[in-house]
């Protein structure tokens, strides 16, 4: 029975509220008043959204479609924090559309910040929805207007073709989704998620029946329409060409928010099927799911992470090449998710890892920031250097300006622009998880939680996560090929162009913050990996206790630092 | 000195290098001059905090039995029972290694004070980056703070190889890069299976290596079908990722690019301590945590180590390029060592300990002297030298010092490493090793002393073939007359020498080329001449960890030795004081209930 909708309910809502009241400001002021400052509005929604949703963290509870709860802060959170930084990157798209006016007629920018209100609205939407259909209607809020942004940003044959191209895609992708949440409808007779969880975990007779028929199909629907946001195989294969298509800015986008989702619903899903009573004896259905979830999700990680470095390997298109590196990280997430699944079910019949499916969860989230803030921080980097300028001489005419789109343009990238040359190398080393930078703190807890399982014994599927983390490493080495020869040619060959920066402040500022994000959690990864492990034990089932401080957010877990130095326990007796 | 704890030295002594890294960046507007003197300023500081740690340890009781001193712990990465810590301190197996490491620091600075023009400022600050990481690898008493450092060594190394290197830098560097990390990925997913199996027998995500020692001591790996062949797959693991570090022959085909290429400061943190990282990890990581399977594997290695000094010393014997010589004389050197190690014999894995100093120093001494040849006359190619006694007569002599100390002779530091793993070696072939496997190992053993022969014949070669007989022309830096090698030389320099911007350096050595080469001769002296002054601070530490291969290696065997029944319990070696435990986190010893 799902929860009545209350006043309360709405004030749980502020931060998608602040967010859908800037779209319509930026959208009418763009109408009529001839707003130009879009994005400025749009960030300044964002910022004020994450102080609220920071601020006045609500207390655990459930409030008609609504649940709020250590996940849904964090990942709310994380979405904030992500959309304020692609706001800051897309910012920096639209001041350059504005200074090239001879290339490409300048159209405002208005609808474009709009949009991506709503986008941020809808992904925290997601995150907070306790209800199937909710949880639907975020995603599709933010699937359209990403193909929306996507066709506003670039008006030539390649821009339009991504456009469409990821469309059409995210509508089949959507309809496979969709036809998993019925299919979880059939199983639960309800689209409140408590109620289809209870359901699932019920050890009915009944249930028997119904798990066999339908718990196939909802898992593998759900897994499918996840992985298309993302970006995993099978439905991996439109990110290459739409990252080409698109601007910097979109692809920074692309590369972080729908993966948002995809975890959201994976983790929902688990833990509909792990619940919130460790060891309670569990149903044939809940266990079904995880037994399906956890091979599928290991399979496509294994081989997105692998497909995505091998394609990677060739480019030598940066937006492409990231692209690629972004499936790869799609299969790295997917480890965590394949972990959790596994561990979940281990919770279940009793052989409880140490971390239990917590660790799985809590290094799903933590690596996804650590990725995201990374990614972004490359494309701010690629969209705050805009366009090279050829070599030319004063007696031929000036050649347009290219796009600085290949390796080979950023050559010599360290003497003519140090600051953006070094953020790209901390930002690509971080990628690649070289310790200490975040990305490394994020592939030790992915890894670590492969390992956790079955980790006393031995079984096949002890092996199959062994296999998997190895997996994972050696591709972490692949990658590091294809990152390192972009650092080589920004720090190792030498250019005769000048100075670039055509890209606009935004981007500029996008990219330091992305750069101060990545230093703090190299020097103090902690805070937010307790946030991470703490959102993902709200979601699989380990509710927080009323005595235990709930950490809504990584700031106010940073914050908490010097009183965990102070209190540091002695050395702990083994 | 009295205000600060051992622990807080210790704390100082490893963050001193990253602010002088700092520091060093800051000097950049300042000019070069300034950038280097603070970098100097910097390394000489490291040592002196070093040297007073070094002092305070050899009075510290708890070093001499094994144990630990300067032990400080912070958490770091904690969660619940996922607990990595920032968490140091040093014992007998890190000590030397540690201070190792701050001395060719100095000599590093020193050697690149006139070599290096071009970004003078990043150049020192990743440098000493590099110390930093560097000191921490060895003081490291946490796996992942370990691994951290061990990998974070690769950046500063990449950098440097990359933009101060010679012509193949960019090869180089990514080779040496991808080659060495996708080695140590492998480590990193085996040192987290033993963490993790550690877990789920105490329920807690421990990370402090002595717990873990004790922990896989109470609950080994296991090594039989029914457990997956744990302990198998968690050696080879490691092994991956330390043979490529050491490097072990198959794995050894990225040292002399990276050595070639790198700029001299490269070149001697690389050969002189970051080789050593893979051994230590055996060390430290593979002999007392997974002592079955390196007794398996201990004659294999054994052989490999063999094969490497001998091949290593083949390949050096037909080189023309000096610095290629000295790399390759560090793979055959390095052969020494892991077959000192894996002789599983105490004799000669101490001497494979003291040998890590020893390749240390002389490597290192080699390398920044032949960085100075290249400097004075800008080329390393062996026929293109000559006679260059006469013009430089310091340099030789320390070169000809240098030469001596590496090839073992008795009086010189690696005289007392090679004879100790020899004799080993010897001892454990004649009594240590089942019959069949005696002819074998005699045969290796042999192998190893014709290295020695080998060896001093390719370094005494190249002595006399650069720095006595007949002057080349080509040994000319002041471009009098020029042979076509010169020609050649010149012109992968850029022509730069006679553009009159610099000023050609002195005919022999300078101050500061004094100050980077003889502290390592005064050193290679004093271990020549009192190596008990080294080796018994080691000796406990390196006991405790290697005690648990060696009893399995003498059961393998099926030695007569006086060991008790292995069904009856947990081998009561495994009572023993262990590696790096202090008394404050030593773990009850497992068969405490049983006796």
């Amino acid at each position: 029975m799902t929860p009545a909708t209350s006043p309360t309910t709405f004030a749980l809502l502020t931060p998608e509220i602040i967010l859908v009241i800037a779209a319509l400001a930026v959208f009418l002021g763009g109408a009529f008043a001839g707003l130009r400052a879009g994005w400025l509005v749009a960030l300044g929604g964002i910022v004020a959204a994450l102080f609220v949703a920071t601020v006045a963290a609500p207390a655990d509870g459930v409030s008609g479609p609504l649940t709020i709860d250590g996940f849904s802060g964090f990942v709310r959170w994380l979405v904030l924090l992500l959309g304020a930084l692609v706001a800051l990157v897309q910012a920096g798209d639209g001041f350059r559309r504005a200074v090239l006016r001879e290339a490409q007629p300048y159209q405002s920018t208005a609808e474009e910040a709009g949009v991506f209100l709503l986008l941020v609205a809808g992904l925290s939407l997601a995150a907070v929805a306790n209800d199937l259909v909710l949880l639907f209607t975020g995603l599709e809020l933010v699937s359209i207007p990403t193909a929306i942004l996507l066709g506003l940003k670039r008006t030539d044959a390649a821009g339009q073709e991504a456009g469409l191209k990821y469309f059409f895609l995210s509508l089949v992708a959507s309809s496979l989704f969709l036809y998993g949440v019925v299919c979880l409808y059939g199983i639960g007779g309800s689209t409140e998620m408590a109620t289809i969880g209870a359901r699932l975990r019920s050890a009915e007779p009944g249930t028997v029946v119904i798990g066999a028929a339908l718990v196939p199909l909802a898992a593998g629907l759900i897994l499918a329409g996840a992985a298309f946001r993302l970006a995993a195989f099978p439905l991996h294969f439109y990110a290459p060409d739409v990252y080409q298509g698109t601007s910097p800015g979109n692809a920074a986008l692309l590369s972080t928010l729908p993966k948002v989702a995809g975890v959201i619903v994976l983790l929902r899903l688990a833990g509909l099927a792990i619940g919130p009573v460790a060891g309670a004896p569990v149903g044939y259905a809940a266990t079904a799911t995880l037994d399906l979830l956890w091979p599928a999700a290991a399979v496509l990680a294994a081989v997105s992470m692998t497909i995505g470095n091998v394609m990677a390997l060739g480019q030598t298109n940066l937006r492409r090449l990231l692209a690629c590196s972004s499936i790869a990280h799609a299969g790295y997430l997917l480890v965590g998710i394949a972990a959790t699944a596994a561990l979940g079910s281990s919770a279940a019949t009793g052989g409880a890892a140490p971390g239990g499916a917590i660790s799985g969860g809590g290094a799903t989230l933590f690596y996804l920031a650590t990725y995201a803030v990374a990614t972004i921080g490359v494309f701010a980097a690629l969209t705050y250097l805009g366009h090279r300028w050829p070599v030319w001489s004063a007696t031929v005419p000036r050649p347009p300006r290219e796009e600085a789109s290949t390796i080979a343009d950023l050559d010599g990238l360290s003497a003519t622009n140090p600051i953006v040359a070094f953020a790209i190398a901390v930002c690509l080393l971080s990628l690649a998880g070289i310790p200490p930078l975040p990305g490394f703190w994020g592939k030790l807890s992915l890894v670590t939680s492969a390992l956790e399982v079955d980790a006393g014994g031995w079984s096949p599927r002890r092996l199959a996560f062994v296999a998997l983390a190895v997996t994972l490493v050696i591709n972490a080495a692949i990658a590091a090929a294809y990152y390192l020869r972009i650092i080589a040619a920004i720090y190792f060959r030498s250019t005769d162009r000048g100075v670039q920066s055509d890209g606009g402040v935004g981007a500029g500022v996008g990219m330091i913050a992305c750069l101060v994000l990545v230093g703090l959690f190299t020097i103090h990864p902690q805070g937010l990996f307790r946030a991470a492990r703490r959102a993902g034990g709200a979601v699989l089932g380990a509710r927080s206790t009323a005595g235990a401080p709930t950490l809504s957010s990584p700031v106010s877990a940073v914050a908490t630092v010097a009183v965990d130095a102070a209190a540091a326990p002695e050395p702990r007796l083994p | 000195m009295n205000g600060f704890s051992t622990a807080t030295l210790l704390i100082l002594t490893v963050v001193a290098p990253l602010v002088g890294a700092v520091v060093a960046w800051g000097m950049a507007s300042r000019g070069p001059h300034a950038v280097r003197q603070s970098a100097l300023v910097t390394a000489l500081v490291t040592l002196g905090l070093v040297a007073i740690l070094v002092l305070r340890g050899l009075a510290d009781p708890a070093l001499r039995s094994g144990g630990a001193f300067a032990v400080s712990t912070v958490p770091w990465f904690t969660d619940g029972p996922f607990d990595v810590r920032l968490s140091l301190g040093l014992d007998g197996l890190s000590l030397w290694m540690f201070a190792l490491s701050s001395l060719l620091t100095v000599t590093a600075v020193l050697v690149s004070w006139n070599s290096v023009r071009e970004h003078v400022a990043a150049f020192y600050a990743l440098l000493l980056l590099l110390e930093a990481a560097m000191l921490g690898v060895f003081a490291a008493r946490d796996v992942i703070l370990f691994y951290v450092c061990f990998e974070f060594t690769l950046v500063p190394l990449f950098f440097l190889i990359g933009i101060w290197g010679h012509e193949e830098r960019r090869r180089a560097a990514v080779t040496f890069f991808l080659y060495t990390l996708a080695g140590s990925v492998l480590s990193f997913v085996g040192l987290l299976a033993i963490v993790v199996w550690n877990a789920s027998h105490t329920g807690q995500l421990t990370f402090d290596i002595a717990a873990l020692t004790a922990g896989v001591r109470a609950h080994p790996l296991p090594m039989d079908g029914t457990g997956g062949w744990l302990q198998w797959l968690v050696f080879l693991a490691l092994l991956a990722g330390f043979a490529i570090k050491v490097p072990i022959i198959p794995f050894h085909t990225w040292l002399p690019l990276a050595h070639v290429e790198a700029p001299t400061g490269g070149s001697v943190d690389l050969a002189g301590v970051l080789l050593k990282l893979g051994i230590y990890g055996f060390l430290r990581f593979s002999l007392p945590m997974l002592p079955e399977a390196s007794a398996v594997a201990a004659p294999w290695l054994f052989a490999l180590g063999a094969v490497g000094i001998v091949y290593g010393a083949l390949v050096a014997l037909v080189q023309t390029d000096l610095k290629r010589l000295v790399a390759y004389s560090s793979v055959s050197h390095m052969g020494y060592i892991v077959m000192g190690l894996f002789a599983l014999e105490p004799t000669a894995v101490e001497g494979a300990n003291l040998q890590l100093v020893n390749h240390g120093l002389s490597a290192a001494g080699l390398f920044a002297l032949v960085g100075m040849i290249y400097e004075r006359f800008h080329t390393r190619s062996i026929p293109n030298l000559g006679g260059l006694a006469a013009r430089a007569p310091w340099l030789t002599t320390m070169f000809v010092l240098f030469t001596f100390a590496s090839i073992g002779l008795p009086g010189l530091n690696g005289f007392a490493g090679e004879f100790l793993i020899l004799a080993g070696s010897f001892q454990r072939a004649w009594q240590g090793v089942a019959a069949e496997w005696r002819p074998a190992y005699l045969l290796l053993a042999a192998g190893a002393v014709a290295g020695l022969v080998l060896g001093a014949w390719y370094m005494l070669w190249a002595v006399e073939r650069v720095f006595f007989g007949t002057e080349r022309r080509a040994a000319d830096s002041h471009g009098h007359a020029a042979t076509g090698a010169m020609h050649a030389a010149h012109a992968d320099h850029g022509g730069r020498s006679h553009d009159g911007v610099f000023a050609a350096p002195a005919a022999d050595l300078e101050w500061h080329e004094w100050g980077a080469i003889a502290p390592l001769a005064v050193f290679a002296l004093w271990i020549g001449l009192f190596p008990g002054a080294f080796l018994g601070p080691a000796s406990a530490a390196v006991r405790g960890v290697t005690a648990a291969a060696e009893e399995r290696f003498a059961e393998r065997m099926h030695l007569d030795a006086p060991a008790p029944p292995h069904a009856a319990g947990p081998h009561p070696r495994a009572a023993e004081p262990i590696a790096m435990s202090d008394p404050r986190t030593a773990p009850p010893a497992p068969t405490a209930g049983q006796r």
